[in-house]
């Protein structure tokens, strides 16, 4: 059975992954549409190279679309999605160079958008942390998560998630003082 | 609290509304493909299945012919008939491989126990 794109246009996320559940195309079309700006955002936060950040927001839809008879709770696919992406960013990083992450890949077909300079700089300044603490900095700021619940996602002592993210806040000062200078003359 | 909300104000900024058809095409043609060669796999195994199937049927029923042959068959003749009716549970091949196996199975549970 098909169901109409107005239908699943106004169908709640929990709904629609149900019915992805059952192999519904579409229902799971929906979803890549609601989620990818999110995504891919996280992605570009930890991973600094656009081309790449696609590719594994794409890696992770896709991962998500095989496994997710494994999902028990629908409610919680947002926070599946979100652990899928970051371990295959984890996965991607332990598989590679660790300075690879140094120089951009050249853009791929996944993106052919302008980064805004501020994004490009912050990620930038991301890359130099490394990637426990980026990771830690990247759910408390990006996805404003709290320590408890970075210390759940990432299994990392509440001490060490705590020091990361006070050693990488202050890099980022360090790094994008001019844009804290700007931000704060304008308030 | 370590967060720096001056921070966090920068990484709102810094998120972008990124082109959202591309990258759903280039997604679910991933899935699809992903799909297809799922069942392209399923399809060769099924076939390379039933080939060997083909293939091996004729040595295997033959082999479980000899088998059902030879099984059966007395170890010692006896000429008694109540005596080879007693005996017959243990006086076969059958019987003397199933002993033979019984005996290495305790035997090496007593030298590895």
């Amino acid at each position: 059975m098909r169901y109409s794109a107005d239908f699943l246009g106004k169908s709640p996320e929990s709904v629609l992954v149900g019915l992805a559940r059952t192999g519904d195309r579409d229902a799971y079309a929906e979803i890549v549409s609601r989620r990818q700006n999110w995504i891919r955002n996280l992605m570009r936060r930890c991973c600094r190279d656009p081309a790449l950040a696609d590719d594994l927001a794409q890696q992770a839809f896709m991962q998500g679309w095989q496994s997710l008879r494994q999902l028990e709770d629908p409610n919680r696919f947002a926070a599946w999605l979100k652990r899928m992406a970051i371990n295959l960013w984890l996965q991607h990083k332990r598989r590679n160079d660790p300075l690879r992450d140094a120089t951009p890949h050249s853009p791929g077909d996944a993106t052919t958008e302008e980064q805004p300079a501020i994004a490009m700089d912050l990620d930038r300044a991301l890359a130099t942390l490394a990637d426990d603490v980026r990771l830690c900095v990247v759910l408390g700021y990006h996805e404003r998560m709290t320590h408890n619940e970075i210390v759940a996602f990432t299994g990392l002592p509440l001490g060490t998630v705590k020091s990361h993210i006070r050693r990488g806040t202050q890099k980022l000062r360090q790094e994008l003082a001019a844009y804290l200078d700007i931000n704060e003359e304008s308030t | 609290m370590s967060i720096d909300p001056r921070i966090q104000t920068l990484f709102a900024q810094a998120e972008q509304v990124l082109d959202r058809d591309a990258f759903l095409r280039s997604v679910m043609r991933r899935i699809d493909r992903e799909r297809r060669r799922s069942l392209l796999v399923w399809a060769a195994l099924s076939i390379v299945m039933i080939a060997g199937l083909a293939l091996l049927a004729p040595p295997v029923v033959t082999a479980l012919e000899m088998a059902t042959k030879l099984l059966p068959v007395s170890l010692v003749d006896i000429e008694t008939k109540w005596l080879q009716l007693l005996l017959a549970p243990i006086n076969t091949v059958a019987a003397a491989i199933a002993i033979g196996a019984l005996a290495i199975f305790r035997f090496f549970r007593k030298i590895l126990s």
